[in-house]
């Protein structure tokens, strides 16, 4: 931002103050933003952690608790042994068992992250929280609605213990920038979403062992599996609802095996289409079988569409939108046709390091980071519920399983009320 | 028995798997894996993505010690160990020099003296300080950048070759960007995958045909990014020695057990146009004049010998390996 002149800064600055882009404060449930000097001061002794499950995603915790001084990983579970040779490869030294009752009945393990597939997590996770352990539990958090209550139950009886679900987009910046965009009115009347994640792979896992092969294949036996919308689409559908804080009546969905007919039982490539609490319909689709326009997610408005993209968004305004003021100064993308307006997080504390706003953050860490980093300082400043609570947890759980058996059965599904009781 | 072949796209290059057995989906499977590895390392070292371990490295080691987790430790001594091996030629601090003659995007040129002069003072692995019982990292000045584009893809193939290995696969063969590959045993109809190193001046003559098993490939050269000014044609691979891109060599091959090294061993030959002693190795000097078999140096790797019978110096079907380095195979679409 050298050739800045005081004009934009006053602009800009102006924008960034204006009452009605901030929210108010009680929509964001969120700790609140801590600096590296509190953090120091108030952390009196390192975390101690486990980690069960140690395949990709319980691979990227141990990885990324790394980039987190106040957490030693102390110990990994996996049933597998050649996880456990990867446990040791990533973090040499590491304490590794095939029983996850040797971290819970050890004393010095505070807290346990479980990333094991998705049917397994209930009893991991209710012997952990009976066990006395904080749990931050990947999403889903369970692949059957009665598992998932059980959790919730067990988190909602155990106060003192902080429970996390992986919902990452509820602790990243740039989500909770546009969760702010968004209750703040960007859009205009919210009228649609739509959101789609397209690859090309089989999502099948290969093992030397056959045995072991059928246990690493989870997400293709349709008996446990939530499929490609509870698996994949929990991470898409979580932001939107929550940025539209509304909660799906019925859902209609579609499920077809396109391209990987090897005997699969569970759908590579769904739709499905949500009907939210005021109508605004919200469209799913993902497939397996073509990589082309990858993944993102779209919500639009009477004034604009918000994309989100790689974790990253931009605002597509309606030509017949009211001129907003600092879209002059914000930096624009093109998508085709289109013109995106960067929509940078944290603008004001870039711009107060003279770092430019419009560009963004350099400083920026993967979501799983701003994940963990949540849950490991809700362990010094806390117990306090996190952004990515139980019943969050439980509510997304809820609505990606009738999804799926609607997926299944091809047909539509009510969300009965009762559904989300816990 | 069968044979599967996988590609993707990572560290702006093609990567392409050709794996053989029994069991297709299973091949398919494991295939899948090591391309995902690729992928998730093109995450941690990419200078270009924010959140890589490489840009919050060279964001933060010049204020502070910067925590890597082990294996980017252990790539980073290695990275050391060969710079030391290559007598300085292989340098992962080339980041700055890269930036001064335009190679990161914004059009090649040659710099002023003042430019390249600042960005010399800037490169040299002495100015990379490792911390091995804190595992941190820490620039010894500002304006320091780390660069893994001489060893990251050759570091990507070796895990995705251990996945493999791990999964149980016997018979597979990946190159990235038809310059870094590495074949597993042997294929179904042959004993070694074979690949040509072509001439880049002559694609069709192959100039040797190595034979990998087990083995790793890298080849190295200066022409695909290339630019040219007033008759001289600058290369896109730094000689971090004299702050410039090369001019001695053309092409550089070498062949190691790991792909990492072959990797970073191919880039420091470019840069000494000449092989190096221990290395299995080939170059093909820039040099105007003389003959090309004049301008071939090599030592380990013998020489392929055009058959005097009249016929097609080599063909496809002698490549199992199924590609010609530095050239568009119409079996596989593999191009630079």
């Amino acid at each position: 931002m050298k050739d800045r002149t005081y004009g934009d800064l006053l602009s800009r600055r102006n924008f960034l103050k204006r009452s009605s882009l901030i929210p108010l404060s009680g929509l964001l449930a969120q700790a609140p933003a801590i600096g590296a000097d509190a953090r120091r001061a108030t952390f009196r002794e390192q975390v101690q952690a486990a980690v069960i499950g140690f395949g990709p995603q319980g691979r990227d915790i141990a990885a990324t608790l790394t980039r987190i001084p106040e957490v030693d990983l102390a110990a990994v579970v996996d049933t597998y042994n050649v996880m456990l040779q990867r446990a040791q490869r990533s973090a040499p030294g590491v304490a590794t068992f095939e029983n996850y009752r040797e971290v819970l009945d050890n004393p010095d393990i505070s807290t346990v992250f479980i990333a094991t597939p998705t049917h397994l997590h209930k009893q991991i996770a209710l012997d952990a929280l009976s066990a006395g352990k904080h749990v931050y539990v990947e999403a889903p958090m369970a692949s059957t609605i009665d598992d998932a209550r059980a959790m919730a139950q067990a988190a909602r009886d155990n106060p003192n213990l902080i429970f996390q679900v992986g919902l990452y987009a509820r602790s990243h910046p740039n989500y909770r920038s546009v969760f702010q965009f968004i209750r703040s009115g960007a859009l205009g009347k919210a009228t649609m979403t739509r959101s789609q994640w397209h690859t090309k792979e089989s999502w099948r896992r290969a093992s030397p062992n056959r045995e072991r092969e059928i246990a690493q294949n989870w997400r293709l036996d349709a008996e446990v599996s939530t499929g490609l919308i509870g698996e994949v689409g929990t991470h898409q559908l979580d932001p939107t609802l929550w940025f539209l804080g509304k909660r799906p009546v019925a859902v209609t969905g579609l499920g077809q095996i396109m391209l990987w007919n090897d005997g699969r039982l569970v759908p590579d490539t769904i739709q499905a289409v949500f009907e939210l609490e005021d109508g605004v319909p919200m469209l799913y689709d993902a497939t397996l079988t073509s990589s082309f326009d990858a993944a993102y997610d779209t919500y639009s408005g009477r004034d604009s569409t918000i994309m989100f993209r790689d974790h990253r968004a931009w605002m597509f305004k309606e030509v017949d939108a009211p001129l907003l003021g600092w879209e002059v100064y914000a930096r624009k993308d093109k998508f085709y046709k289109e013109t995106g307006i960067a929509l940078v997080a944290n603008a004001t504390q870039l711009d107060a390091q003279d770092i430019s706003p419009t560009e963004d953050d350099p400083n920026l860490e993967t979501p799983l980071w701003y994940a963990l980093r949540d849950f490991i300082d809700n362990h010094a400043f806390g117990p306090y519920p996190p952004a990515a609570s139980y019943e969050v947890g439980f509510e997304m759980a809820v609505i990606t399983i009738k999804a799926n058996e609607a997926i299944l059965q091809g047909t539509r599904i009510d969300y009965d009320n009762a559904l989300f009781e816990i | 028995m069968g044979t599967v072949r996988l590609a993707r796209m990572a560290m702006a290059c093609r990567f392409e798997l050709v794996l053989q057995g029994e069991d297709e989906p299973w091949l398919r499977a494991a295939g899948e894996e090591a391309l995902r590895e690729i992928e998730r390392l093109e995450t941690r070292l990419s200078r270009f993505l924010p959140a890589s371990d490489v840009s919050r490295i060279n964001t933060h080691a010049s204020q502070e010690a910067v925590p890597v987790e082990p294996w980017l430790l252990d790539l980073l001594k290695q990275s050391l160990y060969l710079h030391r091996c290559t007598n300085g030629a292989f340098d992962l601090t080339v980041g700055p020099l890269m930036k001064a003659w335009g190679f990161y995007g914004d059009g090649a040129r040659v710099p002023g003296a003042d430019e390249l002069a600042k960005a010399r003072l800037r490169t040299g692995m002495h100015l990379v300080e490792l911390d091995e019982a804190h595992r941190t990292v820490r620039f010894a000045h500002e304006g320091v950048a780390l660069d893994f584009g001489a060893i990251g893809k050759g570091y990507a193939v070796d895990e995705a070759m251990h996945v493999l290995r791990e999964a149980g696969v016997e018979r597979a063969f990946l190159h990235g960007g038809t310059s870094t590959m590495y074949g597993i045993g042997k294929p179904l109809d042959a004993d070694s995958w074979n690949v040509a190193v072509v001439d880049p001046r002559s694609p069709d003559e192959p100039v040797a045909l190595v034979a990998i098993r087990d083995e790793a490939l890298s080849v190295s050269a200066v022409s695909g990014k290339s630019f040219e000014v007033e008759g001289t044609c600058y290369g896109h691979v730094l000689d971090p020695l004299l702050g410039k891109p090369v001019r001695g060599a053309l092409l550089a091959a070498t062949v190691t057990s790991s792909a990492a090294i072959a990797d970073a061993v191919s880039t420091a030959l470019l840069v000494h146009a000449r092989p190096l002693a221990g290395y299995r190795s080939l170059v093909i000097r820039s040099d105007e004049k003389g003959p090309l078999p004049s301008r071939i140096l090599h030592h380990g790797i013998p020489l392929y010998r055009t058959p005097k019978n009249g016929s097609t110096p080599f063909s496809a079907s002698m490549l199992n390996g199924h590609i010609t380095t530095l050239q568009q195979h119409p079996n596989l679409n593999a191009t630079l």
